[in-house]
């Protein structure tokens, strides 16, 4: 579970975050839906840590990310964005490299390491340097990379960006798979048909404040509208930035 | 198989009068003869060293006096220490060794040496162990010579010298001077028996103990001291004795051995007479056939003869100019004086090419100029006369033959030099070496001979002797080399190859046969005739002035 | 613990796997030794005299016997098209045998450009024959007069000269320890860049700040890898020195330059707070810089500061707080030790601490800086 709770956040002169507050559950895939420039990488970035709030806290299993932030972050899986491979690894080695930073003890790690790989079916390049990798075979690293030490909360950046169809598919039904395990999957997105298909939760963010919160049908029913798009388009006040 | 060479270059430190230069004298090796008292050495010492030669140009400094200079460097066996003439930190120290072999708990003596080391050293187990003559150099003394002729061993090898027991620093055998002053003293009816009983009374020692053998036993120890596992050996003069002792005695620690002005086991060191008047004829006969010397001295030969003949008759007594000091003296110029300056004089290329014009002059009655070779002779080569007794009574003098004893008649130098030593080792009293000391060396390893052919110590054919049963040796003949060939040739260079390569196979000795003579002075100033250039002008305008004052 | 391990193993292998870095380092390593040995062995071919010296002599009729002991020197006369023929000329004066006769200074005149240092030891050399030569004239010119030529040597100078055959070699051997100490902040830069500023580029520092490790672990691991890859390039140097300068004849130049097992040793201990602290201040510079390129002039720049120490120390032009410095003071110790001298242990000690308190402080600034946003996206 992954909760954040009034966070305010300046960066220069932009008010990234304005007040926000939101939970994501466990057992649910919750969405986090703005336009560009919304506040959403810099919410994530607060979730890790690596941005300080000036206000408000984020949580992570109830534990407070500024206070304990190894503890905090033990229970996270990141999917970056960009993904921040080592060229010179092979995506075993980089997986195996990660989950030994996560807290794994070597030999945990190499174990975790080849059940990841089987997992997302990467036999066939996992020892292979990363260099030259098409951009869904750089997803999958970076995604076995996220989950090898089964975090139990699992948050993805713009996830799908760059994928073409198959990529896409696969990515949608390991989140499915993770959720149906009982993992908070967070993640952030511009794209609605994707948060539309997948998200149980979505997030509306738009200038660093909440505007929405609800599954997809309810925030339709909230604003009247039909599709998620246009409810989305009336929840931000504009269609700026909007992938349809 | 004697290479003859000619070619002779003057060692740099033997040959050089040069002011500066320390004497070498370890170089020259001449046996001296004649015994004894300092003031009759110039006469009849054997002379088996290097030449007094560098004496001239640099001061001899009493050897106590060096010996103290090392001595406080030597509390600890082996140390940090200098030696005249070489300015890099060497390594001293002794070994301590008993002065009579079958009592080895008897009085011990210390045998000091002194290791120049390696500016880079490629093989800490081998060094090059440099032997002076004499009897009776100090090699440690002479160490500026040997540093400069072996400093291309030097580049990789050690190079180790050795205070022969009774010279030098370990335990010195030497007399004192006589009252009467070398210039005055007239030595042609001294009374050597009487000198050296005297001598032998102030000496504390066995000396019956300073022979050869015992010497080479100290060698030995000293090797096995430093460690070393492997010794290349370089002889001068009756240092090849004592090399060739080393090789037959000690032959699994020798790598190579280089015989420099070469005294075969064979033969007794007494035989020097007929040399000497060999290295006299060589020079009559040089002369005559070069044009300048020819045309300025036609008459030399018979010059020599009819001052010798004066002077046996009586020595010339004049007032003179002391060389060193220049206070009025009296000189009382004998036959030994005069034949004695001479003959060290042929030692050196350079000094021999001053006799010419020296015989000349003393026919004329003038005989500043040998007065100046006298005085050049006067402190013997620095050699130790009581160890230098202790050799020839022990290892030579058993073995004059009635025939040599006949054919020394007819010498007067060996005539000289076998009276003298006769009444020397009548007060010494040195029990003769087994017979078998005197056979020829038998022995495979790689072994470089270099003989010089104006030589009037060691002449080529000594050489050869020694040659019998070397099976693995060259002889090299320098043509224009007096004794010492490695100091005025490229012998030196020779010596370098052979340590390097362990190999007398591709010795070469061409370059022995460079002319480097020297030309005879024509006057006390010049060795260049004022003919040959064909101008006469003496003028000091024109080219002459211009160049040279600014 | 382990996650530091598991990050320097990484940093190691990433490193071992990226040409640059690798080239960057073992390239300087393995060429600068070879490239010194190369360019002393000319050296020492253009001082030396060579053996036989060919130079132009005019009017050698005139002096036969000084041209045959120049000859026996090794001095000779060469001719026009000898390519060894030196630019040095002795002019005998056509006078020369007549002021010989008449007792007077015979004329002889070098001509030579003395500023040329490839010819100055030839020229020296002849002189020094000359000089020789006529000494020895002097000497035999007195004898001839009956007077002992010993009295023309009215003082006469011992020198002692303390050097050893090592200390002589001084100079060289400061270089030499010089590119030492230089391969320590070479060899590991690029590594250095690539594991900051490089890291940062490639957007994989944030991902590493997002896992449970804290920033003192990071920055330990990557002092560390960075350091050991500039020890190695020190071993590196080390060995290949060793093995290349013994092929250089310095004897010729009268010392030897040896690079003992002992002095490899000390150099390495030595080495190890100076690896750390260029490792600190290689990472310090890059994480302050934006990009690749940006830390690569930075650290160009920063360099010199510790390389100019080092570098002064081994020319010995220093002022004596040099050798409290860091670097220059271990530079400085490691002369003394190579010439024989005592170790200043003192100095090294204040050196060697000084060089680690800057490498503790620019650590704790590096895992402050880390904490920042601005440093973590390079904003």
């Amino acid at each position: 579970m992954i909760k954040v709770s009034n966070l305010s956040k300046r960066i220069g002169d932009v008010q990234a975050l304005n007040d926000l507050s939101f939970v994501a559950q466990n057992g649910q895939i919750t969405g986090l839906l703005g336009p560009n420039g919304a506040g959403k990488t810099t919410c994530l970035r607060t979730i890790f840590g690596l941005l300080k709030p000036d206000n408000g806290k984020a949580e992570i299993e109830g534990i407070d990310v500024a206070i304990d932030p190894i503890g905090a972050k033990q229970q996270l899986g990141l999917f970056p964005d960009p993904f921040g491979l080592y060229e010179r690894l092979t995506p075993r080695e980089y997986i195996r490299y990660f989950a030994e930073l996560s807290g794994l003890s070597p030999k945990e790690a190499k174990e975790a390491t080849s059940q990841v790989i089987a997992k997302l079916r990467l036999e066939d390049i996992s020892d292979r340097r990363c260099k030259g990798f098409s951009q869904g075979q750089r997803m999958k690293t970076a995604l076995a990379q996220a989950i090898v030490h089964s975090p139990s909360n699992i948050i993805l950046d713009e996830p799908t960006r760059g994928l073409d169809v198959m990529s896409t598919r696969l990515l949608r039904d390991i989140l499915i798979d993770l959720k149906n395990q009982g993992h908070c999957v967070l993640f952030s997105s511009h794209v609605m048909q994707e948060v539309a298909a997948l998200c149980d939760q979505v997030i509306v963010m738009a200038q660093g404040r909440v505007v929405a919160i609800g599954s997809p049908t309810e925030l339709c029913i909230q604003t009247g509208k039909d599709s998620l798009e246009e409810a989305f388009i009336q929840l931000i006040g504009t269609d700026e930035g909007i992938a349809a | 198989m004697i290479d003859s060479m000619t070619h002779r270059k003057l060692s740099k430190t033997a040959q050089r009068p040069s002011p500066t230069r320390p004497r070498h004298g370890a170089t020259n090796a001449t046996w001296c003869t004649r015994i004894l008292s300092t003031r009759m050495l110039s006469i009849s010492a054997l002379m088996l060293a290097m030449a007094s030669t560098t004496t001239w140009a640099s001061d001899v400094k009493s050897q106590q006096t060096q010996a103290a200079d090392i001595a406080r460097n030597m509390a600890n066996n082996t140390d940090t220490c200098y030696v005249e003439g070489v300015s890099d930190r060497l390594n001293c120290g002794f070994v301590t060794v008993p002065e009579n072999p079958n009592k080895p708990d008897g009085k011990q003596i210390q045998v000091h040496y002194v290791v120049l080391p390696a500016v880079k050293n490629v093989n800490h187990e081998e060094a090059l162990l440099a032997i002076a003559g004499g009897p009776g150099q100090s090699a440690i003394d002479n160490a500026t010579g040997f540093d400069a002729m072996l400093s291309k061993v030097r580049q990789q090898r050690d190079i180790l010298l050795i205070d022969q027991r009774g010279t030098g620093r370990s335990n010195l055998l030497t007399c004192d001077e006589g009252a009467q002053s070398p210039l005055s003293f007239d030595d042609d009816n001294a009374d050597t028996l009487a000198e050296t009983q005297k001598c032998l009374a102030k000496i504390d020692a066995d000396v019956t103990q300073y022979g050869s053998l015992n010497a080479i036993k100290d060698f030995e120890a000293v090797r096995q001291h430093l460690g070393y596992k492997k010794l290349h050996v370089y002889g001068i003069s009756y240092g090849t004795r004592m090399a060739q002792l080393y090789m037959r005695l000690y032959p699994a620690h020798l790598a190579t051995v280089t015989l420099d002005g070469i005294v075969p086991m064979q033969q007794s060191v007494l035989e020097i007479g007929a040399s000497i008047d060999r290295g006299f004829d060589l020079l009559f006969k040089d002369c005559q056939e070069t044009t300048a010397c020819h045309a300025q001295f036609p008459e030399l030969k018979a010059e020599f003869d009819q001052v010798a003949a004066s002077l046996a008759k009586a020595p010339v007594m004049e007032n003179v100019y002391d060389p060193v000091t220049g206070e009025k003296t009296m000189l009382t110029m004998t036959r030994g004086k005069f034949y004695g300056s001479i003959r060290m004089a042929l030692y050196q290329a350079n000094v021999r090419a001053l006799v010419p014009h020296a015989i000349h002059q003393a026919a004329k009655h003038n005989f500043q100029p040998i007065l100046g070779l006298y005085s050049l002779t006067i402190d013997n080569a620095g050699m130790a006369m009581g160890m230098h007794a202790s050799v020839v009574c022990g290892e030579d003098m058993h073995r004059i033959t009635p025939a040599m004893r006949e054919q020394a008649q007819h010498s007067f130098m060996g005539k000289t030099m076998l009276e003298g030593l006769e009444a020397t080792c009548e007060v010494w009293k040195v029990p003769a070496v087994d017979d078998s000391f005197s056979e020829p060396i038998s022995s495979d390893i790689p072994t470089l001979l270099l003989s010089g052919e104006i030589d009037p110590a060691t002449p080529p054919s000594w050489g050869e002797l020694a040659m019998e049963k070397l099976t693995n040796a060259k002889h090299f003949v320098a043509p224009y080399a007096t004794h010492g060939v490695a100091y005025q040739s490229c012998a030196n260079n020779l010596i370098a190859d052979l340590v390097r390569s362990g190999s007398v196979k591709d010795l070469d000795g061409e370059c022995l046969k460079k002319d480097v003579r020297r030309s005879f002075y024509l006057n006390a100033s010049s060795v260049e005739p004022l003919d040959a250039t064909g101008t006469k002008t003496i003028t000091t305008d024109d080219n002459a002035s211009t160049g040279a004052k600014e | 613990m382990n996650k530091i391990m598991a990050m320097v193993r990484k940093e190691l292998i990433d490193a071992a796997r990226d040409k640059r870095s690798v080239m960057a380092g073992l390239y300087y390593a393995i060429g600068t030794p070879l490239i010194m040995c190369g360019l002393f062995m000319v050296l020492i071919g253009q001082l030396t005299s060579p053996d036989d010296l060919k130079i132009t002599i005019t009017n050698p009729d005139k002096a036969p016997d000084l041209v045959r002991f120049l000859s026996n020197k090794g001095i000779n006369s060469g001719e026009a098209k000898d390519s060894e023929l030196k630019a040095i000329e002795l002019i005998i004066s056509t006078d020369y045998a007549a002021q010989m006769n008449q007792g007077k200074g015979a004329e002889i005149t070098i001509v030579a450009d003395n500023s040329n240092e490839k010819l100055q030891n030839s020229i020296r050399r002849l002189e020094k024959q000359l000089q020789s030569y006529s000494t020895e004239m002097g000497s035999l010119r007195l004898i001839a007069r009956g007077i002992d030529p010993r009295v023309m040597q009215p003082l006469k100078v011992n020198v002692h000269d303390q050097a050893t055959s090592d200390s002589k070699g001084g100079m060289i051997l400061g270089i030499a320890i010089f590119t030492m100490i230089y391969s320590v902040f070479i060899s590991g830069m690029n590594l250095a860049i690539d594991t900051s500023a490089g890291e940062r580029e490639r957007n994989s520092l944030a991902l590493l700040l997002s896992h449970p490790l804290t920033t003192r672990q990071l920055v330990l691991s990557k002092i560390i890898a960075v350091s050991l890859f500039a020890l190695l390039g020190l071993v590196l140097i080390l060995l290949v020195s060793k093995i290349a300068y013994t092929f250089v004849p310095w004897q010729e130049l009268g010392f030897s330059v040896n690079i003992t097992t002992e002095f490899m040793a000390l150099m390495l201990v030595v080495g190890i707070p100076v690896a750390l602290m260029a490792a600190c201040l290689q990472l310090f510079v890059s994480f302050m810089a934006k990009t690749f390129k940006e830390a690569q002039s930075y650290l160009t720049m920063v360099l010199f500061v510790p390389l100019a120490l080092s570098m002064a120390a081994s020319y010995n032009i220093a002022p004596d707080m040099l050798q409290w410095l860091p670097v220059s003071g271990q530079q400085q110790a490691l002369m003394d030790f190579i010439k024989g001298k005592d170790l200043p242990m003192l100095q090294l000690l204040v050196s060697t601490l000084g060089t680690l308190a800057i490498a503790v402080l620019l650590a704790f600034g590096m895992e402050r800086s880390l904490k920042s946003e601005k440093v973590i996206f390079g904003l």
